[in-house]
């Protein structure tokens, strides 16, 4: 933990404040409502890496998908997905939004998570501890450090792609193209 | 001297504010038995935010912001902290009550811009719970003009510094019990956290800044912590000599501030605007009437 590093908070404040600022989205998609509120209460406590769970999508900059995604809950985690300021990162929590877990032959539910949005890093497990989720913080503090975790940078690339996935399941989307689709955005 | 004044003053009340905001968190951690985060955490979030870029929901949700933090500076600058009192000579604690009122119509002007529902139940309980905390506020100003018979916020400092604390000498301390009951209200802390209910109406006001905007209302939000402590400090306890003993005076209070957010859970807002409304202003009302009476009794 480089927190405490005064030259690097000099050389690149953006990045390192990106790292020990991560502020999740309070949203428990899938499962994971079980593992997420003992992970920031007083058990194991996320606020100590600086991972504080927010309210609402404009404030944060971490998005958990715990469990596993129906395509009801796509929707949504599209919207917020997309309200949430750059640069943001999206874990995936579980082993169902990696290949659809234990849903892979449901009907209501979509297997892989990263063709409808960018997803930074995996969780896998059914359900993970608690613990994992402060691996995967760590993992991410390196990702950002090498800017490896650049899934928002990937969206405004193949937002095209993505947008023609999401219409593929969701039909047709009643809200406008967040980048214009087809331009070099 | 008087512009270093006007320059130092705000600076100092930001960098109150925001130690203020981090030992909060460190504290309530420690209180919940959590390790907590690093007292810096709020420095670390705003780095964050500025860098970071969020939409703008039209001109009066940027200008609604810079009005609020306007309204919060030009209140600091009324403000005495120890001896720096860059404008309190003039005005004194008329002004001050009718600046208190621009930051939250700020807030609530570049909130209700953004048009989100969450916004509109939080500015209607802002509202609401300064109508609640500003009757008391204002008995309690008044028992304090009367007693020392100005409107000036340094005289009153200055009588307190031979004439010892308002809070501790016997017409006054009814209304700094006042005070003191109605101090989280004016806070925004538990147990009238009603505007911020995150876990209610997600996070009220703020739902819709992100980016700059929340980085810009966090300050905002340290500094109106600043305002209402200081007052108190000010009023009750006699201010300081120097910004040191000020900050020492401030820090008790604070922390006896962060005891009562941590025990006590949320109010509805009615219950809020109830106890406001019944025990702080039945002890203002009689310390009053303490104070005119021992007044008349005194001139007679």
């Amino acid at each position: 933990m480089d927190r405490n590093q005064l030259n690097k908070w000099l050389k690149t404040p953006a990045k390192m404040g990106h790292k020990y600022s991560l502020h999740a989205v309070y949203f428990c998609t899938g499962c994971g409502i079980i593992e997420v509120p003992p992970s920031i209460t007083a058990r194991w406590d996320a606020e100590r890496f600086g991972v504080l769970p927010v309210a609402t999508p404009r404030q944060a900059n971490l998005f958990l998908i715990t469990g596993y995604v129906s395509v009801k809950t796509l929707r949504a985690i599209i919207r917020t997905y997309e309200q949430m300021p750059e640069p943001k990162f999206t874990v995936g929590f579980g082993s169902c939004p990696i290949n659809g877990g234990m849903y892979w032959d449901s009907y209501n539910t979509i297997k892989h998570l990263d063709k409808y949005i960018p997803v930074d890093g995996w969780i896998a497990g059914c359900m993970p501890r608690p613990e994992a989720i402060f691996v995967a913080v760590t993992h991410l503090w390196t990702l950002i450090d090498k800017d490896m975790a650049d899934g928002y940078k990937r969206y405004r690339k193949n937002y095209q792609a993505y947008r023609e996935n999401q219409e593929r399941a969701l039909g047709k989307l009643e809200w406008p193209p967040l980048f214009s689709i087809g331009g070099k955005g | 001297m008087q512009i270093i004044a006007m320059i130092l003053s705000p600076i100092l009340a930001l960098i109150i504010g925001i130690f203020f905001l981090g030992l909060s968190r460190k504290m309530m951690a420690r209180i919940h038995w959590r390790y907590g985060p690093p007292w810096t955490q709020p420095i670390i979030d705003i780095i964050r935010l500025f860098s970071q870029k969020s939409v703008t929901h039209g001109h009066l949700f940027n200008l609604g912001l810079i009005l609020s933090l306007a309204g919060s500076i030009v209140v600091i600058l009324f403000i005495p902290v120890g001896r720096i009192h860059p404008l309190s000579d003039s005005g004194g604690m008329l002004v001050i009550l009718y600046m208190l009122l621009l930051a939250p119509l700020g807030l609530a002007l570049s909130g209700g811009e953004a048009a989100n529902p969450n916004t509109s139940i939080g500015i209607s309980r802002q509202l609401i719970l300064a109508l609640g905390y500003e009757v008391p506020l204002l008995l309690i100003l008044l028992a304090l003009m009367t007693h020392y018979e100005t409107i000036s916020i340094v005289e009153i400092v200055f009588r307190q510094q031979y004439a010892g604390w308002a809070l501790l000498s016997s017409p006054l301390v009814l209304s700094g019990i006042g005070y003191i009951s109605i101090m989280p209200a004016i806070l925004g802390i538990r147990p009238f956290e009603v505007v911020q209910a995150p876990q209610e109406i997600s996070s009220g006001p703020m739902v819709e800044y992100g980016g700059p905007y929340l980085a810009l209302a966090t300050i905002q939000h340290a500094l109106n912590l600043f305002i209402g402590i200081a007052l108190f400090v000010n009023l009750f306890l006699g201010g300081a000599g120097n910004p040191l003993f000020f900050f020492i005076k401030m820090l008790v209070v604070f922390v006896l501030g962060i005891f009562i957010n941590a025990a006590l859970p949320r109010l509805r807002i009615e219950q809020a605007v109830q106890y406001l409304w019944r025990w702080p202003t039945l002890l203002a009302l009689v310390g009053l009437i303490v104070v005119i009476v021992m007044k008349s009794v005194s001139a007679g």
